[in-house]
C-alpha cells in the first residue's frame, strides 16, 4: 500500500513516497502503526504519549480527512485508494 | 513610545490644501474600534457611505493598532481603510514589514488622508511632524525603483517605504500599496485610490522605540506566554518546525489539492494532480528558496524568498511565493510553472497589484478566449506564462486596449465581454484560493466578507483543515454559520489590535485579551474581545448597507452552487450556501443581510 507525505512529515521521513506492507482491508490505524514502524522519526508525530492518534496528523483517504469518515481511524483501505499524509497546514 | 497614548496622534492631511494636523481619535472610537481595522472603519464611516470611492472626500486611512511596533510577538501590521473602487464597499486590509512599526517609532497612530493633490506628493513623516513633498521625480516609476530613489535620498537605515506603482497612479481597480519592495496592502484596490489623490508613497524615518507606560514585569510575563504559544511545538507557527514556518503559506498547495478545494481552470475544476507539486511549498523550499525574511517582532518568518537561477527568468531574486498567487497564477491560469509565477508576484509587487485579482482577471480571460468570446481581442491561452509576464505589465500601466480593460478587474473585464458568469467574485472582488466546493465554511466566509471576497475576514479553514481545537468537517454545511461569525468577529479585533492573523494559529480571544489589559491596564476578557469584533464587523456591514449592499448582495459565483467538483475528495458536491446563509443571519442577528436597528443599538453602533 502506498502513501504520500507531504510537507514536515516528508522533511522527516526524508522521503516522500512509501511502499507499506499493508494488505486491503488494512485500517488507518494499522496503517499509522506501521508508518511509526517503518519511519521512527513520526511516531512522535503520529501517536501521543498514551498511544492515541494524534489530531496533528491527517490520513486523507481519497482526498477525505479520516477522522470525518464514519469509521474514523477504523476506515478499511485498499491499495487503490490515494493516501496522503499531513501535518496541520493553513496560513493566508 | 507610550503604548497607552495609542490614538492620541492621529494625522489629518488634505491632499487639496496642504493643510495638515495632529489631533486625537475621539477616545470612544478607540475603546469600541481598538485600532487598525476597527478604527479605520470608523473614521470611513464619518465620511459618509455615499461617497463615491473615486472622489476627493473618500478617506484614504492608514491605522496602526494599539500594539503594533511594540515587543509583543506579530505586532508589526497596520491596516489601510477606504471605500474599494473594486467594489464599492469599505474595504480594510493590511501589511506587514516594518513600515508600521516604524510609524508608531516615528511618533504617529494613524494618517486620514482625504482631497486630492494638483500633483504628484509623497508624506514624510519623522519626530511626530507629516509633511507633503513634492513626487513628481519619481511618480511613473515602479516600487522597486521608487524605494531605492528614497533610500538614496534618505539613506536607507530606520527607513521605511510605502508606495504605489504604476496601476495605482492609472488607477487600476486592484492596484496595491506595497511597502519594503515586497509586502502590500493586496485587496480591494487602495492604490488606486492614492493615485486618484496623486499620493505616491508614505515615507518614514525613525529609530527603535521601546514601550515606557507599561509595567515591566506583567509586560514581560504576557510577552513570554504570547510567544510561547507561538513556539509550541504543536503549532504550524512554530519557528523552523511548523509548517507555517518551514514552508510558508504555500505550504496548503498540497492540501488543498488532495481535499477537492485548488480551484483550476477558472475554478471550473478542483483539483491540479500531480502538478500541484510543482507549484508547493515543498517545491519551492527545495529548489529555488534562498532566505526566510521577517517582519516586525515575528519569529515565524513565513515570508518565503527565492531566486531563479535558469530558464528566461534566471537572476530574479524575489519575495514571496505566497500561497495565494501560487494559486491564482497557478492552478487556476492552468500553470505550473513556479519561475513565472515568481516573475509574476514580483511584478505585482513592482507594479502595485493584487495577484489574486490578477490571477482571476487572466483566468477568466483565459476561459472567455477558450469559449470564443472575445470580440475581437486576442486570445489568451491556457497556461501561456510568457503573455501573462507580457500582460501584466499592459495591465499595470493600463496600455491600451487590452491591458486598459483590465485594469478594470475580473467582473467588468467578464461584464465587458457580454459574460459575468465566467467572473468568479464576489461583490465585484475575485475568489481566494480555497474552492468553496471543498470547504464549506470558506465559500461561506466569502459570501458574507464586507470587501468581497475574502478568505482572511472569517478563515474558517483553520477549523476546516485541523489546525485549531476547533475542528470542522469542510464538506458539511450544518453549523458553519455560527462557526464562521465567530472567526469573523475575532479576527475583527485581532486585525484592529492589529496582530498578524497567522497569531490566531496559537492564540484565541483569551490571548487577545491578555495582551489589550496589559496594554492599557484596563481589564478586557475574551467576550469582550468578541463583543468588540462583532461591532466592528457590524459597522462594516452597516457601512455597505447604507452604500446600497443589501439582500442578495450576500452571494457567490453559480459556478460554485451548481457545477459539482468532479475530483478529489469534494468530488460531488456543491456549496450548500441557501442553508447556510440561514443559519448565519440567524446566529448575526441580521434580515436578509442587513443589519436591523435593534442591532445597531445594541452593540452602540451610530
Amino acid at each position: 500500500m502506498q502513501v504520500k507525505l507531504y510537507a514536515t512529515l516528508r522533511a522527516l521521513a526524508g522521503v516522500t513516497t512509501l511502499e507499506l506492507p499493508l494488505a486491503d482491508g488494512a485500517t488507518v490505524r494499522q496503517l499509522a502503526e506501521c508508518l511509526a514502524e517503518h519511519c521512527p522519526a513520526l511516531a512522535a508525530q503520529i501517536f501521543e504519549p498514551s498511544g492515541e492518534l494524534s489530531r496533528r496528523v491527517h490520513f486523507m483517504v481519497d482526498g477525505r480527512n479520516s477522522r470525518w469518515l464514519p469509521q474514523g481511524s477504523e476506515t478499511p483501505l485498499h491499495s487503490r485508494q490515494t493516501l496522503d499524509v499531513f501535518p496541520p497546514a493553513a496560513g493566508g | 513610545m507610550k503604548i497607552r497614548e495609542f490614538g492620541q496622534s492621529i494625522a489629518h492631511v488634505d491632499l487639496s490644501t496642504g493643510e495638515t494636523s495632529i489631533r486625537p481619535a475621539p477616545q470612544e472610537w478607540v475603546r469600541k474600534y481598538v485600532g487598525g481595522r476597527g478604527l479605520g472603519v470608523r473614521y470611513l464611516f464619518e465620511a459618509g457611505p455615499e461617497v463615491e470611492a473615486f472622489s476627493p472626500e473618500n478617506p484614504l486611512i492608514f491605522m496602526n493598532g494599539p500594539l503594533t511596533g511594540t515587543e509583543m510577538s506579530m505586532s508589526g501590521r497596520w491596516a489601510c481603510v477606504t471605500k474599494s473602487p473594486l467594489t464599492g464597499t469599505v474595504t480594510d486590509s493590511h501589511q506587514g514589514g516594518w513600515t508600521a512599526a516604524r510609524l508608531r517609532w516615528a511618533g504617529l497612530d494613524g494618517v486620514v488622508f482625504t482631497g486630492r493633490a494638483q500633483s504628484p506628493q509623497y508624506a514624510f513623516i519623522e519626530n511626530g511632524n507629516i509633511a507633503l513633498r513634492d513626487a513628481s521625480e519619481i511618480w511613473g516609476h515602479g516600487v522597486h525603483k521608487t524605494v531605492a530613489f528614497f533610500q538614496e535620498r534618505y539613506g536607507a537605515q530606520d527607513l521605511s517605504v510605502c508606495a504605489i506603482g504604476p496601476s495605482g497612479e492609472t488607477r487600476g481597480r486592484f492596484a496595491a500599496w506595497v511597502n519594503e519592495d515586497d509586502r502590500a496592502f493586496g485587496r480591494g484596490g487602495t492604490g488606486a485610490i492614492g493615485g486618484d489623490k496623486h499620493l505616491k508613497a508614505i515615507v518614514i524615518r525613525a529609530t527603535r522605540a521601546r514601550s515606557e507606560d507599561v509595567d515591566p514585569e506583567q509586560w514581560r510575563l504576557v510577552r513570554r506566554e504570547m510567544l510561547d504559544h507561538i513556539r509550541d511545538e504543536k503549532n504550524i507557527t512554530s519557528p523552523k518546525k511548523g509548517g507555517l514556518s518551514v514552508y510558508g503559506t504555500n505550504v496548503l498547495m498540497n492540501v488543498t489539492n488532495s481535499i477537492g478545494a485548488l480551484g483550476t481552470r477558472n475554478s471550473q475544476g478542483t483539483h491540479f494532480g500531480e502538478r500541484a507539486e510543482k507549484i508547493s511549498g515543498e517545491f519551492v523550499e527545495e529548489n529555488i528558496l534562498v532566505h526566510d525574511p521577517t517582519c516586525h517582532a515575528c519569529p515565524v518568518a513565513c515570508k518565503k524568498e527565492v531566486e531563479i537561477k535558469e530558464g528566461p527568468h534566471a537572476g530574479l531574486r524575489m519575495e514571496s511565493i505566497e500561497y495565494e498567487p501560487a494559486w491564482s497564477l497557478g492552478a487556476n491560469c492552468d500553470n505550473d510553472d513556479v519561475h513565472s509565477i515568481a516573475k509574476l508576484i514580483d511584478q505585482c509587487n513592482d507594479l502595485g497589484m493584487d495577484p489574486i485579482e490578477l490571477g482571476n482577471v487572466f483566468s477568466m480571460y483565459m476561459e472567455a478566449s477558450e469559449r470564443g468570446w472575445l470580440e475581437g481581442l486576442p486570445a489568451l491561452k491556457w497556461g501561456d506564462r510568457q503573455t501573462m509576464v507580457a500582460l501584466t505589465e499592459a495591465i499595470g500601466r493600463r496600455e491600451e486596449p487590452l491591458g486598459d480593460l483590465l485594469a478594470e478587474g475580473t467582473l467588468r473585464g467578464a461584464q465587458h465581454l457580454g459574460h459575468p458568469e465566467i467572473a468568479m467574485v464576489v461583490k465585484g472582488q475575485a475568489v481566494p484560493a480555497y474552492d468553496p466546493r471543498g470547504l464549506k465554511g470558506m465559500g461561506l466566509g466569502y459570501a458574507t466578507s464586507n470587501r468581497g471576497a475574502c478568505h482572511l475576514r472569517a478563515y474558517v479553514a483553520a477549523a476546516e483543515l485541523g489546525v485549531v481545537a476547533i475542528e470542522a468537517d469542510p464538506l458539511a454545511w450544518s453549523g458553519k454559520g455560527e462557526l464562521v461569525k465567530t472567526f469573523q468577529d475575532l479576527h475583527a479585533c485581532g486585525d484592529s489590535m492589529d496582530l498578524c492573523k497567522f497569531s490566531s494559529f496559537a492564540q484565541g480571544a483569551d490571548e487577545y485579551a491578555a495582551q489589550l489589559t496589559t496594554a492599557y491596564s484596563q481589564s478586557w476578557s475574551g467576550e469582550d474581545v468578541m463583543t468588540a469584533g462583532e461591532r466592528i464587523y457590524n459597522l462594516e456591514r452597516h457601512y455597505n448597507n447604507l452604500a446600497g449592499f443589501g439582500p442578495g448582495s450576500d452571494t457567490l459565483p453559480r459556478r460554485f452552487l451548481e457545477e459539482p467538483s468532479t475530483e478529489a475528495g469534494s468530488k460531488g458536491h456543491v456549496s450548500e450556501l441557501p442553508e447556510m446563509l440561514t443559519e448565519y443571519y440567524a446566529a448575526r442577528g441580521w434580515k436578509n443581510g442587513v443589519v436591523p436597528p435593534a442591532k445597531l443599538a445594541a452593540l452602540e453602533i451610530p
